[in-house]
C-alpha cells in the first residue's frame, strides 16, 4: 500500500483548521470592535452626564400626548408613555393593514376584469402610488388635503352625527348601557353556531353529496343574532353625539387628522404593493388549470375558490407577510406629522427629555422586532392553512 | 389525385370586429360591468377637466415672485422661482458646475460596466464605479481638489437624493454580496454573524436607523470626535441597503442550479475563483430586477432624511413653502412637483427593470 | 398485440356531434374556415394536420374552451349558444385530455379525480372515491392515489388525466395531442389506455400525430390544413389512397422516418 495518504498535511491547508482560524479571527475582531464601542459609549455618557439604566421608566414624564387609547396625562410615567405610544402604533398598523389588504385585493383582482376601464384604472393606480415616496404621500394628505378642510364652525357634516373639519373627524361614540353584555354574548354565540354548522355541512356533503349554502346562512346568523339581541333588550346603548360648541366640538369620538392622514397614506401606498402581489399570484397559476377545471364542468366561482385561489396564495402569502411588516415599519413616519406613535412619543420626546438614547432605542427596536415576528408567525399559520402546498 | 383548392380567407363578420364591438365587449359586457364603466367614466368626467384647468389652463407659468400668482389655478411660478434650491440645495451659485459635473460622471460610471468590453470593464469600469462615491464626495467638498470648500450643511435638493442613493448602493453592492456569501458559509460563526446583521438591518424601521445614526453613533466614537452628519447618514444608508440586497442575493444564489457549483468545484477552482468567476456574474444577472426594485425603494427612502434635518428635496420644498415671501397655500404645487420628479425617476427605473426581467424570462406565458 | 382494425360498432347511429358551417376568427385572422363535421355515437375520429392548421382550435370549440363567430354546433342534441347553463350542460357530457395534463398540483390524485363528481355531480364522498379508485385501476395506477401530481411521471400523469375525465361519465372524449409532451417510452402506456377506451365503445375525437394509433382505432381520419378540413376518409383509404395532393404531401412528410 502507498504511504501517500499518511503524509502529514500542512496545518493550514486542512479546511477544518482554516475554518476554525477564520472564525477565531472574526471573533477576536468583533470582540475588539464591540469592546471599543462599549468603552466609548460609557465614556461619552459620563462626559455628558447621562444616567443609565431603566429607572427613568418610573419617573414622571411631564408632557401631554395628543391622543391616547388609555387614560394618560402629564403626571404619568415614561413607562406609561411607552404604552400609549405602543397602542397608537398598533392602532394605525391594524387600520393600515386592513385597509391596504382590501384595496390591494380589489385592485389586484380588478386587473383581470373584463372591463377595460377597470383594468386600466387598476394599472394606473398601482403605477402612480408605488412610485411616489411614502413621506410625500403622507405630507400630501396631511398638509394639502386635510389642512384644506374648513374650521370647526363650518364643518362638513352628515346630519347632526358626523362632523369633518380641520381638527379631525368627529363621530358619535357608542356607549354601552346595562344590557349591552347580552349583545356581546349573542355575537359570541353566533360565532360558535356558525363554526358548528360549517363542520356539519361539510360532513353532510361528504355523506350525501348535497351542498349547503353555508356562506349565506353564516352571514345571516352572524348579523341576525346580535340584531335580535339588541332589539329584545330594548337597544341598550346610546350614542354620545359630538356637539358643536363655540370653537370646537365636544363629546363623541375624535379621530385626529394625524391618524387619518397616516392611515390613508399607508393604506393607499401599501395597497398598491399588495395589488401587485395579488396580480403576480393569480398570474402564476397556469391558464391550463382554469381550462381543465372548466372542462370538468366546474362553475366559475368554484374554479376560483377550489383551484385558483389556493395556488395563487402560495405566491401571495409570503409577499403579504413582507408588505405587512413593511407597513408597520413605515408607520414610524408618524414623527413627520406629529401622530403620537411609539417612535414619536418614546424615541422622540422621551429621549429628548431624558437623554437615555441606548435604553430607549433598544426598547423601541425590540418592540418592532416582536411585532414583526408576530406578523410573520401569524402569516405562516395562515399560509399553512389556506395555501395547500404541493409536495415535490 | 385531385388538386386541393384552399378556401379563401374571409374577413371577420362585421358584427364581431370593429370599434363598436370592442366597446361592447370591453366596456359593457354585462350589467355589473356597465355600471362600473358608468361610475368610473362619471368620476373621470367630473374630476379631470377641473384638474387640467387648475394645472394648465388657469395656471401662472411665468414670473419671479408671489405677485405674479394672479390667476386662479396653480402657480408654477413658485416652482420655477425655487428651482435652483429644489435641485441644488444651498450650494453656492458659482460652484454649481461641480454638481453638474458629478452628475454627468455618475451617468458615465453607471453606463461604463454595461458598455465596455470585458477587459476594460474589469480593469477600468469596476474600479471607477467603486471609487466614484469617494471621489464625488471629496469633489463636492472641495478641499482635496483645492477648490472652494463647501460644507455639507449647504448640500441639498434633488441632487443630494441622487448622490446619497447612488453612493449608498455602490458601496452596499460588494458589502451585501459578502454578507450573502457569509450567510451561506459552512462556518457556523460566520453564518450566524451575517444572519444577525442582515435580519437586524432589514427588520428595523429605517427611521430608527437614521435616529441611531444621528443620536447614537456619536456616542460610539471616542469622546470629542465629531463625525459629519451626512457621513453618518451615508454609513446608515449603506448598512440598511446591504441588509436588503443581501436577501436579494440570497434569492439569486438559490436560483442558480446546483450543477453550476458542482461543475466549478470539479474543475478545481478555489472558493474565491468559483465565486467571482462563475457564481457572481450569474447571480447579478438573475437578481438584476430585484436589485433595481431595492434601489428604487432606497431612493424613495432618501426623502425620510427630512426628519433628521438633511436638506434633501422634500425638506427644501417645505422650507420654500414656509418662506415669508411665498405664503399662501402653494403646498399642492410644491408637493406635486416633487411627486412628479420622483415619479418619473422611479417609474423609468421600474420600466427598465421590467424589460430586463422580460429578457431573462424564458418561462411559459399564461 | 395484433394491428388489425378494431371493428366499428354496429348499432343504429345517431349524431352526437354536429358541426355545420363553423367559422372562427381571432380578431381579423380567419382561423377556422367553414368546418362541417358529423360524429356518430361510438365513432372514433382522428384529426391530423400540420401545426397551425386549427385542429386543436376546432376540438376546443366543442367544449366551449374557444368561441366561434359563425356556424352551429350541436352536442348531444343541445345547441351551443351564449348561455352559461347551456355551456355547463354540454361540458358535463364532454371530457377533455390536454397535452400538458393540467392536473391540479395542490390536490392528491384521488382528490383530482373526485373534485368533479363531488362539486358538479354532487355525489357523496365515498361514492366518488369508489368510482375514482375503479378508474385508477382501469388506467393501471391504483397505488398512486394518495400521491401528488408532481411525484408522478409524465405517462402516469396523463393516465390520471384520462381517469379524471372518465370520472364524470362523459359521452364524448376529446384528446388534444395527448402524447405530444411525453417521453417516447411513456407514449405506449397512454395509447394503450386510449385503445381500451375505444374498445369499450367511447365516442372519441383525437388530435394526434400517432398514425399507428389512427390505423388501429379510427373509424375516420380527418386531415386539416390552414383552418379547413381538406380530406376525411376511413383509415385504409386515407393512408393508402389519399384523394388530395395536399394530403399526400403531409403523409409523405410524417410517415417517412
Amino acid at each position: 500500500m502507498s504511504t501517500e495518504l499518511q503524509k502529514p498535511r500542512s496545518f493550514f491547508n486542512n479546511p477544518r483548521n482554516r475554518a476554525l482560524i477564520y472564525q477565531i479571527l472574526l471573533l477576536l475582531g468583533l470582540g475588539y470592535f464591540l469592546f471599543s464601542i462599549v468603552s466609548n459609549v460609557l465614556a461619552n455618557m459620563e462626559a455628558r452626564g447621562i444616567k443609565s439604566g431603566f429607572g427613568f421608566l418610573f419617573t414622571t414624564a411631564g408632557f401631554d400626548i395628543l391622543m391616547s387609547l388609555i387614560p394618560y396625562d402629564a403626571t404619568h410615567s415614561y413607562g406609561r408613555t411607552f404604552l400609549v405610544g405602543l397602542l397608537n402604533t398598533i392602532l394605525v398598523s391594524v387600520i393600515g393593514i386592513v385597509l391596504a389588504t382590501i384595496i390591494g385585493f380589489v385592485l389586484g383582482i380588478a386587473y383581470f376584469s373584463k372591463n377595460w376601464l377597470v383594468r386600466k384604472f387598476s394599472i394606473i393606480y398601482v403605477e402612480i402610488f408605488r412610485n411616489i415616496p411614502l413621506l410625500l404621500q403622507v405630507f400630501f394628505w396631511y398638509f394639502a388635503v386635510l389642512a384644506a378642510l374648513p374650521a370647526a364652525r363650518e364643518s362638513i357634516s352628515i346630519g347632526e352625527a358626523v362632523f369633518l373639519n380641520v381638527r379631525g373627524l368627529f363621530i358619535p361614540a357608542l356607549v354601552g348601557e346595562a344590557g349591552a353584555n347580552v349583545i356581546y354574548l349573542a355575537a359570541i354565540v353566533a360565532v360558535v353556531i356558525v363554526i358548528y354548522l360549517t363542520k356539519q355541512s361539510k360532513k353532510k356533503q361528504d355523506e350525501t353529496g348535497a351542498q349547503f349554502p353555508i356562506g349565506r346562512v353564516a352571514l345571516l346568523i352572524l348579523l341576525g343574532l346580535p340584531i335580535i339581541a339588541t332589539l329584545t333588550m330594548g337597544t341598550p346603548f346610546h350614542f354620545d353625539y359630538p356637539i358643536l360648541g363655540r370653537f370646537s366640538l365636544s363629546g363623541g369620538t375624535t379621530i385626529i387628522p394625524e391618524l387619518m392622514a397616516l392611515s390613508v397614506a399607508l393604506s393607499v401606498y401599501c395597497g398598491a404593493f399588495i395589488a401587485e402581489a395579488v396580480r403576480a399570484g393569480i398570474q402564476a397559476v397556469p391558464h391550463g388549470q382554469t381550462e381543465a377545471a372548466r372542462s370538468i364542468g366546474l362553475k366559475e366561482r368554484k374554479i376560483m375558490t377550489l383551484i385558483i385561489v389556493p395556488q395563487a396564495m402560495r405566491v401571495i402569502a409570503p409577499l403579504l407577510n413582507s408588505e405587512y411588516q413593511s407597513l408597520v415599519k413605515n408607520s414610524t413616519l408618524a414623527t413627520a406629522i406629529g401622530y403620537p406613535d411609539l417612535f414619536t412619543v418614546f424615541v422622540g420626546t422621551s429621549l429628548n427629555q431624558t437623554g437615555q438614547a441606548i435604553e430607549i432605542v433598544f426598547m423601541t427596536m425590540a418592540v418592532y422586532f416582536v411585532i414583526n415576528m408576530t406578523i410573520s408567525f401569524l402569516m405562516n399559520l395562515f399560509n399553512a392553512k389556506v395555501a395547500l402546498s404541493e409536495r415535490k | 389525385m385531385k388538386e386541393f383548392k384552399p378556401l379563401p380567407a374571409l374577413p371577420a363578420p362585421k358584427d364581431t370586429v370593429g370599434m363598436g364591438v370592442w366597446v361592447k365587449q370591453n366596456l359593457f359586457p354585462n350589467l355589473v360591468n356597465s355600471m362600473m364603466t358608468v361610475l368610473i367614466a362619471g368620476f373621470l368626467i367630473s374630476v379631470v377637466p377641473g384638474v387640467i384647468d387648475w394645472a394648465i389652463i388657469s395656471a401662472d407659468w411665468s414670473g419671479t415672485s408671489q405677485l405674479d400668482c394672479k390667476k386662479d389655478g396653480a402657480c408654477w411660478v413658485f416652482v420655477s422661482a425655487w428651482m435652483q434650491q429644489f435641485i441644488y440645495g444651498s450650494y453656492p451659485d458659482e460652484q454649481l458646475w461641480r454638481i453638474n459635473l458629478a452628475l454627468v460622471v455618475l451617468v458615465l460610471v453607471i453606463a461604463a460596466p454595461n458598455v465596455l468590453q470585458k477587459e476594460l470593464r474589469n480593469k477600468l469600469g469596476v474600479p471607477m464605479f467603486l471609487l466614484y462615491p469617494f471621489v464625488c464626495a471629496a469633489f463636492l467638498d472641495g478641499r482635496m481638489f483645492s477648490l472652494e470648500y463647501v460644507s455639507t450643511d449647504y448640500w441639498g435638493g434633488f441632487s443630494l437624493n441622487v448622490f446619497l442613493a447612488a453612493a449608498s448602493i455602490i458601496i452596499a453592492f460588494p458589502l451585501s454580496f459578502l454578507w450573502a456569501l457569509g450567510r451561506r458559509s459552512d462556518m457556523p460563526f460566520v453564518r450566524s454573524v451575517c444572519l444577525i446583521l442582515i435580519e437586524f438591518f432589514r427588520g428595523v424601521p429605517v427611521l430608527a436607523l437614521f435616529f441611531m445614526g444621528s443620536v447614537m453613533l456619536p456616542l460610539f466614537f471616542p469622546t470629542g470626535t465629531s463625525v459629519d452628519k451626512l457621513l453618518r447618514v451615508w454609513i446608515v444608508l449603506i448598512l440598511f441597503m446591504s441588509g436588503y440586497m443581501a436577501e436579494v442575493f440570497r434569492g439569486g444564489f438559490q436560483a442558480i442550479p446546483q450543477g453550476q457549483y458542482e461543475a466549478a468545484d470539479s474543475l478545481g477552482l478555489s472558493y474565491w475563483q468559483k465565486t467571482l468567476l462563475i457564481i457572481f456574474p450569474q447571480v447579478i444577472k438573475v437578481s438584476m430586477p430585484n436589485i433595481l426594485a431595492t434601489f428604487v425603494m432606497l431612493f424613495k427612502n432618501t426623502t425620510f432624511l427630512l426628519i433628521i434635518g438633511i436638506f434633501e428635496m422634500l425638506s427644501t420644498t417645505q422650507t420654500a413653502l414656509s418662506n415669508s415671501n411665498w405664503l399662501g397655500g402653494h403646498a399642492t404645487e410644491g408637493y406635486l412637483f416633487v411627486a412628479l420628479v420622483f415619479w418619473c425617476c422611479c417609474f423609468s427605473m421600474s420600466m427598465i427593470s421590467n424589460s430586463i426581467e422580460r429578457k431573462l424570462d424564458t418561462g411559459h406565458k399564461n | 398485440m395484433s394491428s388489425e382494425q378494431i371493428s366499428p360498432t354496429s348499432e343504429p347511429k345517431e349524431n352526437v356531434i354536429e358541426i355545420s358551417g363553423l367559422n372562427k376568427w381571432y380578431g381579423s385572422f380567419h382561423v377556422l374556415k367553414d368546418i362541417n363535421l358529423s360524429v356518430k355515437k361510438g365513432e372514433r375520429i382522428v384529426v391530423c394536420g400540420p401545426s397551425g392548421s386549427g385542429k386543436s382550435t376546432m376540438i376546443r370549440c366543442i367544449n366551449r374552451l374557444e368561441e366561434f363567430q359563425r356556424g352551429s354546433l350541436i352536442v348531444n342534441g343541445v345547441e351551443m349558444i351564449e348561455d352559461v347553463k347551456n355551456i355547463e350542460a354540454i361540458r358535463r357530457e364532454v371530457g377533455m385530455v390536454f397535452q400538458h395534463f393540467n392536473l391540479f398540483p395542490h390536490l392528491t390524485i384521488l382528490e383530482n379525480l373526485t373534485l368533479g363528481p363531488i362539486w358538479v355531480q354532487k355525489k357523496p364522498k365515498q361514492e366518488a372515491e369508489q368510482m375514482a379508485m375503479k378508474y385508477l385501476e382501469r388506467v393501471k395506477i391504483p397505488d398512486q392515489a394518495l400521491k401528488f401530481p408532481g411525484q408522478l411521471s409524465g405517462g402516469q400523469q396523463q393516465r390520471v388525466a384520462i381517469a379524471r375525465s372518465l370520472c364524470m361519465s362523459p359521452q364524448i372524449m376529446l384528446f388534444d395531442e395527448p402524447t405530444s409532451a411525453l417521453d417516447p417510452e411513456m407514449i405506449k402506456e397512454v395509447l394503450d389506455v386510449m385503445v381500451e377506451l375505444a374498445d369499450d365503445g367511447m365516442t372519441m375525437i383525437c388530435v394526434t400525430h400517432e398514425m399507428g394509433f389512427a390505423k388501429k382505432v379510427a373509424d375516420r381520419v380527418i386531415f386539416m390544413d390552414a383552418g379547413e378540413i381538406v380530406e376525411e376518409n376511413e383509415p385504409n383509404e386515407f393512408f393508402n389512397n389519399p384523394q388530395m395532393d395536399r394530403t399526400q404531401l403531409f403523409l409523405s412528410q410524417i410517415l417517412e422516418h
